[in-house]
């Protein structure tokens, strides 16, 4: 078996741990669990590091193109995200609950639709736009996925009390943080869309052609605009906006890897006619 | 009911909050269909091209307007404010560049082959047309001529794939440039973008001494076959054909189908495969038998009995995007505003809380 491949299996398989361990820490309402889960996911991210390095001096060529490179990216911002911020705060211990599942469960999958690194990049990609656009989507993804889970942390928090849910923060406190999240996973939705628009104007000559992955980032960012616009405007709070939170991940997950990558889009016409 | 109170009611519901909320609602539920029930080509007609849906976007702009500034007016300058203000303006612009660009807009498909010039002016030198109400052909100055196509072209190692070597304008003033897909060729705020481009090959006509009767560029299709693979034929962008030759004016004699079959080794050279069917005007193609067929490398004679037929050369023709958006830096401009303003806000607000 190619390195490669052995390490990527390595790196689902400890996200695998970390996933269960997470859920058993949370039923089984022990710690102890959830630190397992973390260092796990720590040193899962390890051979998720080395992989994308692999597949990137393979050919010297960015391995962020193809569906399971793109999720592969995504997933890495995500964790690593999601480890800076439990290492730097130390705040909200069963946040893995969520993270780590999604995480485990969209590598898998990026797994099964994993290809040879390209030997050429179409000329369409040989941009610097791409890099902007990029990392905009990745961590755009990983912000709100981050604030789904502290979304997820306050409604346990409020229906559940004693051992390991008294130590989650406040209410308040968590909802302060899923909603800087989001602020922050809508800035980098936005540095997506407007490096998209700036990249399609330097390649087609037009920003914005309705194209179905333009629309469902729009879709994205109208979303959390919204989700903006009702706490800010509305006054909305607490467990009505995690709620929000929680169901528009799913339509991220949706609009970032589903639907747009099935159907004939001008990203496909990046990766296959130009 | 006097017209103040008109006023009054139409204000009230333009800066209502929930008249915004409603909109983006509604604009995010159009997306959702336009990606989901209809795609693509259908979504644009039904959805996204329509002047319904144009005018929610822009009853959006207009309630943002009206909702936001009345709003901040009076109220002290902070960071999360001047944020949201560059934000709302951002949308306010966006949609001024958007009508003014609709105005004076010009895009174009222009069509030509290696060495061939075409007046830039000449409405004529277009396949596809389409501008805004105020704009004016005169704007178009000089020529446009396509010197040479650049297979594989590179640029600090990346392959380009296809590089068009191009001049525009006129006199003194005319830009000369390689272009490729990332990079066009501005002039006179008109940008000349690669869009597709095929082999062009000369055929020539002999009669059975080897006298030359008759030559002509004949522009072939690149037909995408199931394995992937390019078929490069006359034809048209949907299947192989023949066409009457030689071409009208002239007394067509035959008709004629040539596949072109590039070499892997050398640019420009491989084989052209002939097929000679009778000249039956309204036949289909497949109805007929083929008189004669067979291959000859390019440069040499394939024998068809009363006449001999080769491809003299393989050039290229290329189809050339041009544009003219005066709007569009008002929208691109923005887009970077709106998005410092987000950026401001937000830094705005973390410090808020901080305090």
């Amino acid at each position: 078996m190619k390195m490669e491949i052995m390490l990527f299996w390595t790196a689902v398989g400890l996200y695998g741990i970390s996933t269960f361990s997470y859920i058993f820490g949370l039923i089984s309402k022990n710690e102890k669990l959830f630190s397992i889960g973390l260092y796990t996911a720590f040193i899962g991210l390890v051979p998720h590091t080395i992989v994308i390095a692999l597949r990137w001096s393979a050919t010297g060529i960015s391995p962020f193109i193809s569906i399971s490179e793109s999720i592969t990216l995504g997933i890495f911002m995500t964790v690593l995200i999601f480890l800076i911020f439990q290492f730097s705060t130390k705040k909200v211990q069963p946040l893995g609950v969520l993270v780590m599942p999604i995480a485990f469960v969209l590598l898998g999958w990026a797994g099964t639709l994993m290809k040879e690194v390209a030997t050429s990049l179409v000329p369409a990609l040989q941009s610097a736009w791409i890099w902007v656009h990029i990392i905009g989507a990745s961590t755009g993804f990983a912000s709100v996925l981050i604030a789904a889970g502290l979304g997820l942390m306050l409604l346990i928090k409020e229906r559940k009390s004693g051992g390991i849910y008294d130590k989650l923060p406040e209410p308040q406190v968590l909802d302060n943080l899923s909603y800087r999240y989001v602020a922050a996973g809508f800035i980098m939705y936005g540095l997506m869309i407007v490096s998209g628009a700036f990249w399609a104007n330097q390649v087609k000559g037009s920003y914005w052609n309705w194209d179905p992955v333009e629309v469902w980032s729009l879709i994205s960012w109208l979303i959390y605009g919204i989700y903006l616009h009702l706490r800010i405007t509305f006054g909305w709070r607490g467990r009505r906006l995690a709620w929000y939170a929680l169901i528009a991940v799913v339509v991220m997950i949706v609009s970032y890897w589903g639907i747009p990558f099935g159907v004939e889009t001008f990203h496909q016409g990046f990766r296959i006619e130009h | 009911m006097n017209l103040f109170s008109v006023i009054r009611k139409i204000y009230k519901f333009l800066s209502s909050v929930k008249l915004a909320m409603v909109l983006l609602i509604t604009i995010l539920a159009c997306c959702v269909a336009g990606v989901t029930i209809w795609r693509g080509a259908e979504a644009g007609r039904l959805i996204f091209g329509t002047l319904w849906f144009n005018g929610i976007l822009s009853l959006l702009v207009v309630n943002v307007a009206f909702c936001f500034f009345p709003r901040m007016w009076g109220r002290r300058l902070t960071l999360v404010s001047f944020g949201m203000i560059l934000f709302h303006l951002s949308f306010v612009a966006i949609l001024g560049g958007i009508v003014f660009n609709s105005l004076f807009y010009f895009r174009g498909t222009i069509r030509i082959s290696e060495g061939e010039t075409l007046s830039s002016g000449d409405p004529e030198s277009y396949d596809f047309i389409d501008h805004g109400h105020y704009f004016s052909f005169s704007k178009l100055k000089g020529e446009t001529t396509f010197v040479r196509m650049h297979p594989h072209y590179k640029v600090d190692g990346e392959d380009k794939r296809a590089a068009y070597e191009i001049e525009v304008g006129e006199g003194f003033g005319k830009k000369h440039k390689v272009i490729y897909i990332t990079n066009s060729l501005d002039y006179n705020g008109f940008r000349y973008l690669n869009d597709r481009e095929g082999y062009s090959i000369l055929v020539i006509l002999y009669d059975k001494l080897g006298k030359e009767l008759y030559g002509v560029y004949a522009p072939l299709q690149s037909l995408k076959r199931q394995n992937g693979s390019y078929l490069y034929t006359t034809g048209t962008r949907f299947t192989p054909e023949s066409y009457p030759f030689p071409q009208p004016p002239a007394k067509p004699i035959f008709n004629l189908q040539v596949t072109y079959l590039p070499s892997k080794l050398n640019e420009r050279d491989g084989e052209a495969f002939f097929q000679i069917f009778p000249l039956n005007e309204g036949d289909k193609r497949e109805e007929v038998k083929v008189i004669a067929e067979g291959k000859a490398a390019v440069g040499d004679e394939f024998d068809a009995g009363e006449y001999r037929i080769s491809v003299r050369e393989v050039s290229y023709w290329v189809a050339m995007n041009v544009r003219y958006e005066p709007g569009k830096p008002i929208v691109l401009t923005s887009l970077w505003i709106g998005f410092g303003g987000i950026v401001i806000t937000f830094i705005g607000r973390i410090r808020r809380v901080k305090k």
